[in-house]
């Protein structure tokens, strides 16, 4: 049950967007994982998190996600998220994790002024 | 199975098979005709307290099942998750600070999003052994 997720990168000017579609989970975070120590390991200092509308989040995702925003807070990057629903849009501001990553309704919104 | 109001499950202590339980649920909510986002709400729920099962009552020994039962009321609808574990002590809420500071693992947020989502959530023994969530959420008027 371990092919739930792809992870793509692509770029747009100075930002690293990793496309991520489908489920964020314990199990398919290594893939992010793996994708944003890739795109870190290249210097990137503007990352953009592109999450599936239809993608399934669980706890065990959202702790790779804290992970994530906790590593690039040391790497001195900026981490943006776009393409949630709203539901978890909710879930990430009830957990507390736009204080430190924030959340924008589309990509154009998310890569302006990034 | 479906007896008079009651639908009942039984899933594999797998991660990923809480997703069956959560569509399970789903579809039952949306035939009492709760809105999108409790439902979506329901989901999260159910999904955590499978996966606290699967995890931490039944350690992922694959030899054991979850069990999950929606109990269909006029105005409310229940589910209960049992595993076959000895339960957990109280956690203590957790701190997005905490983890973003590396003092605590970024992991434990299953018990905090069910409290958050459903209206009512209890822990208790299950007489046969095992653990019992039950977790009840309204039908909103």
């Amino acid at each position: 049950m371990n092919k739930d997720i792809q992870v793509s990168i692509s770029q747009k000017d100075d930002v690293s967007i990793l496309n991520i579609k489908g489920d964020v989970t314990a199990i398919t975070g290594e893939s992010i994982e793996q994708a944003y120590q890739k795109v870190s390991t290249g210097g990137a200092k503007k990352i953009l998190l592109y999450f599936d509308q239809d993608g399934y989040i669980n706890s065990g995702g959202i702790a790779i996600l804290i992970g994530i925003a906790s590593e690039s807070r040391k790497n001195g990057q900026t981490v943006r998220m776009t393409g949630l629903s709203g539901h978890f849009q909710k879930i990430f501001n009830m957990v507390g994790l736009t204080k430190y990553t924030e959340i924008f309704q589309t990509e154009e919104l998310a890569l302006k002024d990034f | 199975m479906m007896a008079d109001n009651r639908v009942e499950l039984h899933i594999p202590s797998i991660m990923g098979f809480e997703k069956v339980a959560m569509e399970c649920s789903a579809s039952v909510a949306k035939k009492m005709g709760f809105t999108e986002d409790r439902i979506e709400d329901l989901k999260t729920a159910v999904a955590e307290a499978c996966l606290n099962a699967i995890e931490h009552g039944n350690k992922l020994d694959t030899s054991t099942k979850v069990g999950v039962t929606l109990t269909v009321g006029e105005t409310k609808l229940q589910v209960a998750v049992k595993d076959e574990g000895k339960g957990v002590g109280e956690i203590s809420p957790p701190s997005i600070e905490n983890k973003m500071e590396g003092k605590d693992k970024p992991r434990g947020w299953g018990l905090f999003l069910i409290k958050n989502l459903i209206n009512e959530v209890t822990f208790e023994p299950s007489p046969e052994g095992g653990n019992i969530t039950k977790m009840v959420i309204y039908l909103e008027k």
